[in-house]
């Protein structure tokens, strides 16, 4: 596979990624908003679906872009901060995942997926600088 | 084995402006098109309609702003590039997409608020609310084609 399209690739990845997020948030902002949870019910399973998809490709092709690109190493600074960052949003956006697994009887602890999402928010952003910024890189 | 060019540090600010806000646009277009689905799908009008509203307020409250913010950064990066009288395609495409998808999400604003008011009153949501609720599925094509465009950059 070409540069092109592993860059492709990986940018879908990262913007499937970001739609699971919005959709995390989404969800927030209904189960706050409501006294019911129907909104937040019928958008969970795409979130979910969104969520994993996007974040594993972003992953796999991103090390693929970092191999092929004879400019980068998996071992420059900002790949290896890209996959800790990764890491981190994987575990929180898992826990916001399982969080909302009881969404129906509405056992959800509102103040602890606040914090959750915020993090999830802040760890998303950091990656987006990492990749727009790459410190270190040339 | 491919060698980059390392683009300038000021550009980055527009570029980070310019990703995010499409990034959210998506996002946004992503919420609102589950939440239209899902109230075509529910039997109920009550649930139906209140699914329809979530989906049109985010279109208003969150893909509007976050395309402002991608098109504005757009034009920033164009002109810090020097690229205002380029023809390459992959910059024609993404002008084209972008200014066709602000004048679809226009028409998914008036169309969604429309059957948002006559809801309210009562009506129900009728024929506008399919139209103004399949919209953003055009427009998140014309985003997919945008984004190939501009990581492929075809020449």
């Amino acid at each position: 596979m070409g540069y092109s399209t592993l860059l492709f690739l990986h940018v879908l990845g990262a913007f499937t990624l970001i739609a699971g997020v919005g959709l995390f948030l989404a969800i927030l902002l209904a189960v706050r908003r409501q006294p019911d949870t129907l909104v937040a019910q019928r958008m969970l399973p795409t979130a979910r679906v969104l969520w994993a998809v996007g974040g594993l490709s972003a992953l796999v092709f991103g090390i693929w872009l970092a191999i092929h690109v004879s400019q980068y190493s998996l071992t420059d600074g900002w790949i290896l901060g890209a996959i800790v960052l990764w890491v981190i949003a994987s575990a929180i956006g898992g826990r916001i995942s399982a969080g909302y697994k009881n969404l129906a009887d509405g056992s959800l602890a509102q103040s602890e997926a606040l914090v959750m999402h915020g993090l999830l928010v802040l760890s998303v952003l950091l990656l987006l600088l990492d990749m727009i910024y790459k410190p270190g890189a040339g | 084995m491919m060698v980059l060019a390392i683009r300038p540090d000021s550009w980055n600010f527009p570029l980070l402006l310019h990703v995010g806000g499409a990034m959210l646009l998506v996002a946004s277009i992503t919420v609102a098109i589950v939440a239209f689905v899902q109230s075509w799908r529910e039997a109920d009008p009550d649930s139906s309609a209140r699914l329809f509203r979530f989906g049109a307020l985010t279109m208003f409250f969150a893909a509007l702003p976050s395309f402002i913010v991608m098109r504005g950064a757009a034009q920033w990066i164009v002109s810090k590039e020097h690229l205002e009288n380029s023809n390459v395609s992959w910059i024609g495409i993404g002008f084209g997409t972008s200014d066709l998808s602000g004048l679809i999400l226009i028409i998914t604003l008036i169309l969604t608020g429309i059957a948002l008011r006559r809801s309210r009153r009562g009506g129900g949501l009728g024929k506008l609310a399919k139209v103004g609720g399949a919209l953003p599925l055009l427009l998140m094509v014309l985003y997919l084609v945008a984004i190939w465009a501009m990581t492929t950059k075809p020449s």
